[in-house]
């Protein structure tokens, strides 16, 4: 019998394991909040008016409880009581496997940005246009650029995973000479570009970068 | 047996006929035997956007009887290994195909000799949509981040969902449902399916078991569509989220793809987004979230109710 809204635990309400600590709880307060204030789009037209107000304060409500160390033990023991909690699991207080009381069938799939690394690396062995690219004796942002699309990342995955500012990404692909960073930091960005497409060997490609780059004419 | 794809959702405009002929490209540019199906007669376009401006023949020929099997509809289009069966020249809305033609022609469907079809459903939630769009477990739905189109999309899943319990029953034990639905939940209640799968869990339980078993199957995917800069990118997350919680349906996010203007500039010169501006924002969420639909995983199971 699936379970209505109202008669989900405030763990189940927030989404949380029952182990979660304060961090956790608060952000997941806060993300149900964007999810259920009124002028959430994500749950547009969802509800009726009073069944969101019901949801919000019910959100309200798990929140105040599972925050208050006092008030969340008083629960946990009420729903150890409800045989919703493993008492046995909880009694072991630093239990490092959370005890899993949901009711969800079927867990979303995260969705990672960047395609792992064994993908990257069978794409670049059995990518034609990578093979031709790195046999060369040159190197530039263009052909890097090249390289980068044929893998289908995006430069925005590369500077989130880098951490590398976009504007830099896109000048090393465009062979921006005059935007580029100095030479020291130009190598430490073309090494973390490399390895975050699982280009190897970095050393020697970074090198190879780093020539081509040195003979380019200024724009 | 061909991986059957259908493409619906809320509002015209949406960009399903959009997705559907980038996706089909995709496919078909990995070598997939690729077919699209433009289901939304009556604003039929998939064809101008796979590049067929006057195609010579399509699915009204089927319906019509002039042309008998299905797979004789198809034409070519200027993309290797992409095919068409075209919705122009239908003047008629797909909710007025007869039950017979439908299930003649969701027979066929299920009996094309392709890699990959797509069907571009069109707009709307009329019994023939549902069952189009349940042909396969993979359908996708696409929304723009604006509310109208998430009201429409939303309204779509529920009938959807609806529509699937509706196959388990007959009219009359429906209709017992129904009231029942609204005796222990209300006047609202009426529209909510998942206030009516509870009552089915408490009376009939073994139907319950049933269609657990089929919602479990489905791999639905949503698609967000249109998403600017300034748009919250978790949309989607959140709505897939909401999906879960509050339908027990699981619907995964397949990804947001970005609003373009030039994809109003392919369109109006006729060309190939994907070719076109192969650099876009765009361009490379459309792989992205094409990846997901060229190698689906696990086995294309057809649904039998037929
Ligand atoms: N990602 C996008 N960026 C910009 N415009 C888009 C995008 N997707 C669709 N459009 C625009 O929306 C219009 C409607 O798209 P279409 O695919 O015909 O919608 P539908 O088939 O859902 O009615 C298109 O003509 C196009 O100009
Ligand atoms: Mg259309």
């Amino acid at each position: 019998m699936p379970k209505g809204f109202t008669q989900l635990n405030y763990y189940e309400v927030l989404d949380i394991k029952p182990d979660a600590m304060a961090f956790e709880i608060r952000h997941a307060y806060n993300a149900a909040l964007q999810v259920y204030q009124p002028g959430s789009l994500a749950s547009y037209s969802f509800f009726p008016e009073d069944e969101r107000q019901e949801i919000l304060s019910l959100v309200e409500t798990a929140y105040r409880t599972l925050i208050s160390d006092q008030a969340r033990k008083d629960y946990n023991e009420e729903l150890i009581r409800r045989g919703e909690l493993d008492v046995r699991k909880e009694a072991a207080s630093a239990a490092k496997k959370p005890v899993s009381i949901f009711n969800i069938r079927r867990n979303p799939v995260a969705k990672v940005a960047l395609t792992n690394n064994v993908t990257l690396k069978n794409k670049i062995n059995q990518s034609q246009l990578i093979g031709d690219i790195l046999a060369q004796n040159e190197l530039c942002g263009a052909d890097l650029k090249k390289i980068r699309m044929e893998l289908g990342v995006l430069t925005e995955q590369i500077a989130q995973e880098t951490k590398i500012r976009h504007d830099h990404l896109c000048s090393m692909e465009e062979d921006h000479v005059a935007r580029l960073p100095a030479a020291v930091f130009l190598k430490g960005f073309v090494k973390s570009y490399l390895k975050c497409l699982s280009l190897e060997p970095v050393e020697e490609l970074s090198a190879r970068y780093m020539d081509t780059v040195a003979r380019l004419p200024q724009k | 047996m061909a991986y059957i794809w259908p493409i619906g959702g809320g509002k015209g405009g949406s960009g399903k006929s959009f997705l559907t002929s980038s996706l089909g490209r995709l496919s078909a540019g990995l070598g997939k035997r690729t077919l699209v199906i433009d289901l939304d007669l009556g604003a039929a376009n998939l064809h101008t956007l796979v590049g067929v401006p006057y195609p010579k023949k399509g699915f009204s020929d089927f319906i019509r009887k002039k042309i008998l099997r299905l797979e004789d509809t198809v034409v070519e289009t200027p993309f290797e290994n992409l095919f068409l069966i075209s919705g122009a020249h239908d003047n008629f809305d797909i909710a007025n195909l007869p039950y017979e033609q439908k299930i003649k022609t969701l027979r066929a469907i299920m009996k094309l000799d392709y890699d990959s079809v797509l069907l571009d459903l069109g707009a709307g939630t009329s019994f023939n949509t549902l069952d189009f769009f349940l042909i396969s477990q993979h359908g996708i739905f696409i929304t723009t981040p604006e509310p109208t189109s998430i009201e429409n999309v939303y309204r779509l899943i529920r009938s959807i969902y609806f529509r699937r319990i509706r196959y388990c029953f007959n009219v009359t034990d429906f209709k017992a449902l129904e009231d029942e639905v609204v005796i222990q939940f209300g006047d609202g209640s009426f529209n909510k399916p998942e206030c009516m799968i509870k009552v089915i869990a408490d009376v009939y339980p073994e139907k319950y078991e049933q269609l657990q078993d089929v919602f479990s199957a489905f791999r639905f995917k949503l698609i967000i569509n249109q998403v600017r800069k300034h748009d919250n990118a978790a949309l989607g997350m959140q709505m897939s989220r909401m999906i879960e919680k509050h339908l027990g349906l699981h619907i995964e996010f397949a990804g947001n793809v970005a609003y373009d203007d030039h994809v109003h500039d392919a369109i109006c010169q006729r060309v190939s987004f994907l070719d076109r501006y192969p650099c876009t924002r765009t361009a490379c969420d459309l792989h992205e979230v094409g990846k997901q639909i060229v190698q689906p995983g696990g086995q294309q199971l057809m649904f039998r109710y037929l």
